[in-house]
């Protein structure tokens, strides 16, 4: 009861300042909350500091070069770095929120408070959007591992690698190597199984690895990265590939002089030394928040989003879940709550990846065979007409029922990170094939060969 | 019974299997003749074919004032959509390229390059035609009577072809000004929209041309005003030059091969002359109706236009002609409303079916580099206008000036707010519109919008967080997540 009065109270605290917590920040205070966001690092989180901000503006860097591929030049610089003015905007924002730098931790009192910096504070409703940090691998699961970087590294690269191996088959490492391998760093990439991208639909998982090849990265599949040691040329990561078909067959090589190693190999929540277990706040056994459809915790009064609750780890979800969150709990809107079907991806590989909804084998399993029907196309952009280099586009809507109700769609190609928008509202609202067809297409682009589909 | 005796005596040596189909049409020798073998006409006629009609296809291309003629696929794969989005790209590249600060000086390969694909493109027509089955000719064709056609090949042959059906599909071709003295000597065409003057600017300032738009009146007639001036805006910040409210009155050629241009400003009434090395016309299209014909046999023809008058079911003031594409009174000048008119129409003439192709909700897509402008209808006032101006990210790294990325969305005041228009300018538009288009064919809301997750970062995603109204006054310039 004595601790408590010391401690500053507002209307919420928001611990983790990064796309969820800013989000939900924002709009708590625009409906008049007092609000507080501790962040222990940079104001933007993943999204604006290692995350999909850089990521994009490398990925264009790398469109550029290989726009230049194409027109046989060489010789560009990027431009240059625009972290500060995305600071700089950020903090313009936050004029009516109370901003407070450092760690934050659950104290042990009875009503939920979190100390920064020795410093106590409280607030009838709490969130938790501490995102997530790369998954690393410790020096005694893989000798030399921690020779290697991870993404917030790739980050911080001054300098092009010129040899690179990245280990992962997720969305992640599939853009770097794209992204090092484009820009000129002769990559490898090395993968447990035979294919990227396993989750998305079979026809991208396939094409993806297939382009990755195209492009010239080494790819190496059944494969794992045995140890990495360090010499004077640079790393050398040894290999051990598995024959798939026989089981004790294992193959032994090393990759010599390699300036770059970057784990890929996946992301876990930042949960750790929140001490949240004492305030009754449930995690997964990876460390995940356990959340309900409205965001709630375990705890009353507890409330996550975005990575750290690791569904849907992607910047729009967090945002979209902060600020219905704000407007249940300081609007009166009860059941304000995000819908999580129907999201929309893209992965930033060359070229893009555009994804939404169920895969092929998603309603195969759900609805049952007969009631999935398939539509596909496959075609050489126009832009290739006159290029020597060459791309496929590849285009997938996964339909189900007599009406045909447009339940997943799935296409790789130049342009899809920026076809994929309009067609995620309309598959939300329902759209069917016939609704495809009777759209009259646009003419010239990629995008209109969705709507004359046969 | 009486039709298959009357036809029988003039069947030709055929199996079975096509005498079912042909009883009715023994009389003519195809089942349907189209006159012009572009988008519309193409698609027409394979679709005909393939549904079991016997079809002929008439293409032929008068040269144009300087000698210049095409194969077969009419405007938009020879002089138009094709080469026009191809010339974009090349000035895409250019400009990134300089946003890559080096500069692109390859204009005679591209035009070649284009031109191979072109080529490329009319040879993939015909052997499509072969294909299905339709008997191409290139043939000019001239209506002698409803079920006769005239055919005249260059070197003056004479064919004469009857048709039970015929459908006239044979587009346009831009227009020269009459009345100014040097203009058809001196100056060469374009596809000539109004849009595609801008679309030849812009394309021809981004691979480093210096290029001068002359505007009789306003920019993009027919498009929304502000987004209008939004793309000349941008035209101009990145070198075009534009006279406004300026009519040519003659073109000189001097004795060492460059143009004089004379215009008058037709607001200070003052006279002014400069020097080109070319001069393009883009002052509207013409229909290509006279050689056909057609006042022998009274089909009906607007006198405003020169344009076919049709029927919702694209039929003459004949019963057995047909006119659609660019050449009918009315219609969008667009390919794919030609190749879903020409498909529709060719299964209502094979009895199949009785649909009607749906005008409205045309979307309409002009490229200008480095951006696309697209309109989706137009916007009145009193209806809650939400805008945004942004800022793509691929901008901030090349510093690039973003004041024209500009998205409008026009919606009902009442109930859920449907969308009734939609306009977007800024890259790659071209890609972001088509899935919008489907979700207005839907009825989508602007709530619907809202509630689509965005995909980020993307330029696409600021259409589903549009938040601030014109009404509001508030500043509309979005700003970080």
């Amino acid at each position: 009861m004595a601790s408590e009065s010391d401690a500053t109270r507002f209307d919420f605290l928001v611990i983790g300042g990064g796309s969820g917590g800013l989000a939900g920040a924002r709009r708590a205070a625009e409906l008049g909350a007092n609000a507080a966001v501790i962040e222990s690092h940079k104001l933007g989180g993943t999204c604006v500091n290692v995350g999909c901000v850089p990521k994009k503006v490398m990925w264009n860097a790398a469109v550029h070069a290989e726009y230049l591929h194409d027109h046989c030049d060489y010789g560009f610089e990027t431009g240059s770095d625009d972290h500060e003015l995305f600071q700089k905007l950020l903090r313009h924002f936050l004029e009516r929120i109370t901003f407070i730098q450092g760690y934050a931790r659950f104290t042990d009192d009875a009503e939920p408070t979190v100390e920064v910096n020795g410093k106590k504070y409280t607030a009838p409703h709490i969130l938790i959007s501490t995102g997530g940090q790369p998954s690393v691998l410790s020096d005694e699961e893989v000798p030399g591992a921690s020779l290697g970087i991870n993404s917030d590294g790739f980050f911080e690269l001054e300098t092009l690698p010129k040899r690179s191996v990245i280990v992962g088959a997720g969305y992640i490492a599939v853009e770097m190597a794209g992204i090092l391998s484009t820009l000129g760093s002769k990559t490898s990439l090395i993968i447990r199984q035979t294919g990227v991208l396993r989750n998305f639909d079979a026809l991208i998982s396939t094409n993806c690895t297939k382009e990755i090849q195209n492009n010239g990265i080494d790819l190496w599949k059944n494969s794992q990265v045995k140890s990495v040691c360090k010499t004077e040329k640079g790393l050398e990561v040894t290999i051990v590939t598995k024959d798939p078909d026989k089981t004790n067959d294992e193959k032994i090589s090393v990759i010599e002089e390699v300036d770059c190693l970057l784990w890929a190999i996946g992301r876990q929540p930042n949960t750790a030394g929140l001490n949240i277990g004492a305030m009754g706040v449930d995690t997964d056994d990876r460390g995940h928040i356990i959340v309900d459809d409205f965001q709630n915790t375990t705890r009353s009064g507890i409330y996550a989003v975005g990575d750290v609750c690791g569904k849907a780890l992607l910047t729009p979800v967090a945002i979209a879940a902060g600020r219905k969150l704000a407007h249940r709990l300081f609007e009166g809107k009860k059941d304000s709550k995000l819908d999580y079907s129907c999201i929309p991806t893209v992965v930033f590989s060359h070229p893009p990846i555009g994804t939404v909804g169920l895969t092929e084998e998603e309603a195969v399993q759900t609805k049952g065979k007969e009631n999935v029907k398939i539509y596909k196309t496959s075609f050489t952009p126009m832009y290739h007409a006159i290029t020597r280099r060459k791309s496929q586009c590849i285009m997938k809507l996964v339909c189900v029922g007599k009406e045909e109700k447009v339940v997943g769609l799935h296409m790789q190609g130049l342009g899809c990170d920026e076809m994929l928008q309009g067609f995620a509202v309309a598959i939300k609202m329902g759209a069917t094939k016939e609704d495809f067809d009777k759209t009259v297409a646009i003419h010239p682009t990629s995008s209109e060969e969705f709507v004359t589909m046969r | 019974m009486a039709a298959l005796c009357r036809g029988s005596h003039r069947w030709k040596k055929i199996n079975s299997f096509h005498v079912l189909k042909r009883k009715l049409t023994g009389k003519h020798d195809y089942d349907l003749v189209v006159i012009g073998g572009g988008s519309g006409g193409l698609a027409c006629s394979k679709e005909a074919a393939q549904l079991g009609q016997k079809v002929a296809v008439l293409d032929y291309v008068d040269p144009s004032a300087k000698g210049t003629k095409w194969g077969l696929g009419g405007t938009c794969v020879n002089v138009g959509c094709i080469p026009k989005k191809l010339m974009h790209q090349a000035a895409l590249l250019g400009t990134a390229v300089k946003d890559a600060q080096r500069y692109v000086k390859a204009k005679a390969t591209m035009a070649e390059a284009v031109q191979n694909y072109v080529k490329s493109l009319n040879w993939g027509h015909r052997v499509q035609l072969q294909d299905k089955k339709v008997t191409y000719l290139n043939l000019k064709g001239t209506l002698v009577d409803k079920h006769t056609i005239r055919g005249l090949s260059k070197a003056g042959k004479e064919t004469i072809l009857t048709a039970k059906n015929i459908v006239l599909a044979t587009g346009g071709r831009p227009k020269y000004p009459s009345n100014v003295p040097g203009a058809l000597e001196h100056g060469i065409t374009t596809c000539s929209h109004s849009d595609v003057a801008l679309e030849c600017a812009g394309f021809l300032t981004g691979i480093g041309l210096d290029t001068t738009v002359m505007v009789r009146t306003i920019a993009l007639r027919g498009f929304d005003q502000q987004m209008a001036g939004l793309v000349t805006d941008h035209l101009e910040s990145y070198g075009t030059r534009f006279e406004w409210k300026s009519v040519p009155t003659r073109v000189e050629k001097l004795s060492s091969g460059a143009l004089k241009v004379t215009w008058t400003n037709t607001q200070t009434g003052c006279e002014h002359s400069d020097t080109f090395d070319s001069l393009l016309w883009a002052v509207g299209r013409a229909p290509e109706t006279k050689a056909l014909g057609l006042d022998k046999l009274g089909v009906q023809i607007s006198k405003e236009t020169g344009k076919i008058i049709v029927g919702p079911d694209e039929s003459s003031s004949l019963p057995n002609i047909y006119a659609f594409g660019d050449i009918g009174e009315g219609r969008p000048e667009l390919t794919p409303t030609a190749i879903k008119a020409g498909r529709l129409l060719a299964h209502r003439l094979a009895g199949r079916s009785s649909e009607l192709m749906n005008y409205d909700n045309v979307r309409h897509s002009g490229s200008r580099p480095p951006r696309v402008i697209h309109s989706l209808h137009l916007s009145t006032a009193y209806i809650p206008v939400y805008h945004a101006f942004y800022k793509p990210l691929e901008f901030t790294v090349a510093q690039r000036d973003s004041s024209q990325c500009y998205i409008k969305v026009i919606c009902e005041r009442a109930g859920h707010q449907k969308i009734l228009g939609l306009h977007f300018l800024g890259p790659n538009a071209g890609e972001v519109l088509q899935g919008f288009s489907l979700a207005l064919q839907c009825g989508a809301t602007y709530r619907q919008l809202m509630q689509t997750v965005g995909i980020h970062p993307t330029s696409a995603e600021e259409l589903v967080k549009i938040n601030i109204t014109k009404r509001s006054g508030l500043d509309p310039t979005v700003t970080g997540c």
